[in-house]
């Protein structure tokens, strides 16, 4: 049985569970905008940065750069997108 | 056929390293997608017109309930591909049906949500942050349906094939497929619902 229960997957979910209650915090901890958006964006990378090296073993085999690559300018494009996007049409320009 | 027994199962032919590779190609082109959503949604959040605010609309306790059952699929599918590759096949499928059984508990919720919104009066047309936060969800439960299919179709195949370089290589696509739907609705908990009661 415990074998199928690896150590590593097991606390994977446990930090995740974790870092969901922390972004659950900024609801009820009386903070400004500021600081729930700072702990809600590291709390959804750290998250995120779980999910793609501890499930997805994006890191297991020879094409790991590739890979790593292809993820970092997907999010480059993301990014660039959603703030750009914001720049455009909310920050007035 | 060239076949690299270093390597786990699924990996161990070149069409299929080529398979997974391109998937991940792939979730970078879904990465690009639901950031332009995303982009939508946040320059239209606060334009709610006579329609209700995410304030007043969003529910916490659901909203819970959805993050709970789709991180805790993602571990199971997790589990299921560990199970997979010390060969178990029955442990694999047992965590594969939990996973979608999940992924279906995240939908019913969902679905329900949107029913009450709209027996709210906050539909697609009421207002432009209504629009935007339907195709946002819309598109990610969209996903999961997609995926539920998917994997039931998989399970399947295991089940009559056992494991299989196909089954295997499939197996582990699909939960690429499913964890990348969890890092999603990680941004969507974050900042649609929870920024959205603050």
């Amino acid at each position: 049985m415990a074998r199928l229960f690896p150590i590593r997957h097991v606390m994977g979910y446990i930090f995740s569970l974790v870092l969901s209650l922390v972004a659950l915090g900024v609801i009820y901890w009386d903070l400004t905008f500021a600081a729930a958006m700072v702990i809600l964006i590291i709390s959804a990378l750290i998250q995120a940065s779980l999910q793609l090296v501890l499930f997805m073993h994006i890191g297991e085999t020879d094409s790991k750069k590739t890979l790593y690559l292809n993820i970092a300018y997907a999010v480059f494009v993301g990014v660039v997108t959603i703030f750009g996007t914001l720049f455009a049409m909310i920050w007035g320009y | 056929m060239k076949i690299n027994d270093t390597l786990p199962l699924e990996y161990r032919t070149e069409e299929n390293s080529n398979k997974i590779f391109g998937f991940w190609l792939f979730l970078g082109a879904e990465i690009a997608l639901f950031s332009t959503l995303f982009a939508v949604y946040f320059t239209l959040w606060n334009r709610t017109g006579s329609g209700p605010t995410g304030k007043e609309l969003f529910e916490v306790g659901g909203v819970i309930w959805e993050t709970f059952l789709l991180l805790t699929s993602s571990f199971t599918c997790g589990l299921g591909i560990h199970a997979m590759r010390l060969g178990l096949k029955k442990p694999m499928m047992i965590f594969f049906i939990v996973t979608l059984l999940m992924g279906l508990g995240f939908l019913g919720i969902e679905i329900t949500e949107f029913v009450n919104y709209v027996h709210e009066g906050a539909t697609l047309q009421t207002s432009a942050f209504l629009s935007s936060l339907f195709v946002l969800l819309g598109t990610h439960g969209l996903h999961v349906t997609m995926g539920i299919l998917w994997g039931a179709g998989i399970l399947i195949q295991v089940g009559r094939q056992g494991f299989t370089p196909e089954t295997a290589n499939k197996s582990f696509i699909f939960s690429l497929y499913w964890h990348f739907l969890d890092v999603v609705w990680i941004f969507i908990f974050s900042f649609v619902y929870m920024k959205g009661l603050m």
